[in-house]
């Protein structure tokens, strides 16, 4: 797990990667239950789920994860939030469309999911995250270099609708250069999300 | 989750107060940043509010002008041409993070005369070079730079982008063991797209270049060797759309930038 401290917006954001994960079904229909639990329970339950699952699948680089991070703690400071909690604006900022349930859907938690990025953005006060993470996703916490194996390249140029740029083409016979700039291009896609289109 | 307190209104300007000022302008102030820990370096580019414009011509100006150069860089980045990334878009507050380009202006590399230079370089320990043909650090002759000047110039123009203020200052050369520069070769850096618009016009792209050849005729001694360098390179990409834009360029170079005479 690492730690990324955001001073101008007195936040910290725990990031792990867990690969070999064995309950992400379990995870996603444990979101959605605690959502309707109501009372004292409710609310244990929500703040035991309080972070934002993210498919690694979908992830090019810690860059791409920071850079939605950066844009919606700036939402939440303004009040400018699209979706209900700083953790599912993270999600959202990843998604080129602004369709909220799209975005869940794709770059959330599924049924299918194996490898996760796991967030959880703080005020600067420390809790002990790694645990809670731990105490909810059953799989193995890797480094981030890991995620070099496990970006799906083919999906991450669908969803980003790069897959008819003509450049691109070009250089798909040379995976570093090709992989390298669509980083590039998806990580300034959720950086200028507000002023897209 | 809990976000509060706040300590400060907006953390843009929070953000702005903590970073480096590298170079003020008329329209934006350029700082270097870092948008959390353990984070690279990132530029900021940053509109302040203008307080000679009424304030919501000023709000609703800067908004565009941000709007307007993030959708260039990113324009730029899909059609190959080699240009920084973007890291942060605060667009109520004019602000703009971008990829930090590790490297020098083609400006300060050529050596300018005396004129005072427009960015501040990084990299204090590789001088630059005043008359040699080869750069200390960054081993290009002078002709391959002009090449590659041409040439991005021409994949930008090729992707009907026309940056608007092409300048010696608004291009960098990237240091090859760069870590953001995974190709390890020399790589020309377009910056500076506030200006950028696009248009398929002929006329458009022989503006650029004319604009280009004032900047090269006002900076650099012995100019004219460098600009037809950069020329030659840029009529090799171009292919068949080179004539069109050639005759223009004529043209204006007669006639100067401005095509109307109204005003």
């Amino acid at each position: 797990m690492e730690s990324f401290a955001y001073p101008h917006f007195s936040s910290i954001a725990h990031v792990a990667l867990f690969d070999r994960v064995t309950n992400a079904g379990e995870i996603r229909a444990r979101i959605v239950r605690a959502s309707s639990l109501e009372g004292d329970e409710g609310d244990a339950e929500r703040e035991a789920v309080s972070f934002a699952f993210i498919d690694a699948r979908l992830v090019t680089s810690v860059l791409h994860i920071q850079t939605a991070i950066t844009q919606a703690l700036l939402a939440a400071a303004q009040n400018t939030l699209r979706t209900k909690t700083v953790h599912s604006e993270v999600i959202w900022a990843l998604n080129p469309s602004n369709n909220i349930t799209e975005a869940l859907r794709r770059y959330g938690v599924t049924d299918d999911s194996t490898a996760l990025f796991v967030i959880r953005i703080e005020s600067l006060a420390s809790i002990d995250v790694r645990s809670r993470m731990s105490a909810v996703v059953e799989g193995t916490l890797v480094p981030m270099s890991a995620l070099a194996g496990l970006t799906d390249w083919v999906a991450v140029k669908k969803y980003n609708k790069l897959g008819g740029d003509p450049y691109i083409k070009e250089i798909q016979n040379d995976p570093a250069h090709e992989h390298h700039l669509i980083d590039n291009i998806v990580v300034s896609f959720v950086a200028m999300k507000s002023v897209s289109g | 989750m809990a976000l509060l307190p706040l300590p400060d209104p907006s953390p843009t300007a929070a953000l702005v107060r903590s970073s480096v000022l590298i170079s003020q302008g008329a329209e934006a102030k350029v700082y270097r940043t870092t948008l959390h820990t353990g984070g690279g370096p990132v530029l900021l580019k940053y509109r302040f509010s203008k307080q000679y414009r009424h304030a919501t011509l000023d709000a609703t100006l800067t908004r565009a002008r941000v709007a307007g150069e993030a959708r260039a860089l990113v324009r730029c980045l899909r059609c190959g041409v080699s240009v920084p990334g973007l890291r942060f878009v605060d667009v109520a507050n004019g602000a703009l993070g971008i990829e930090w380009v590790d490297g020098k202006s083609v400006r300060s590399l050529l050596g300018s005369g005396d004129e005072g230079e427009r960015y501040r370089e990084e990299d204090e320990d590789i001088a630059p070079a005043e008359d040699e043909d080869l750069f200390v650090g960054y081993k290009v002759p002078k002709d391959a730079l002009m090449v590659m000047v041409g040439t991005e110039i021409a994949k930008m123009h090729l992707a009907d982008i026309i940056h608007g203020d092409l300048t010696t200052s608004n291009m960098m050369l990237r240091h090859p063991s760069s870590t953001m520069n995974p190709l390890g070769v020399h790589q020309l850096v377009l910056i500076d797209f506030g200006l950028a618009y696009t248009s398929t016009l002929a006329e458009d792209k022989a503006v650029d270049l004319y604009v280009l050849e004032r900047a090269f005729a006002s900076t650099h001694p012995e100019s004219e060797p460098l600009f037809s360098s950069v020329l030659d390179a840029y009529k090799r990409k171009m292919g068949k759309e080179w004539p069109a834009i050639g005759r223009k360029l004529e043209d204006v170079r007669l006639r100067g930038r401005k095509r109307s005479m109204v005003g």
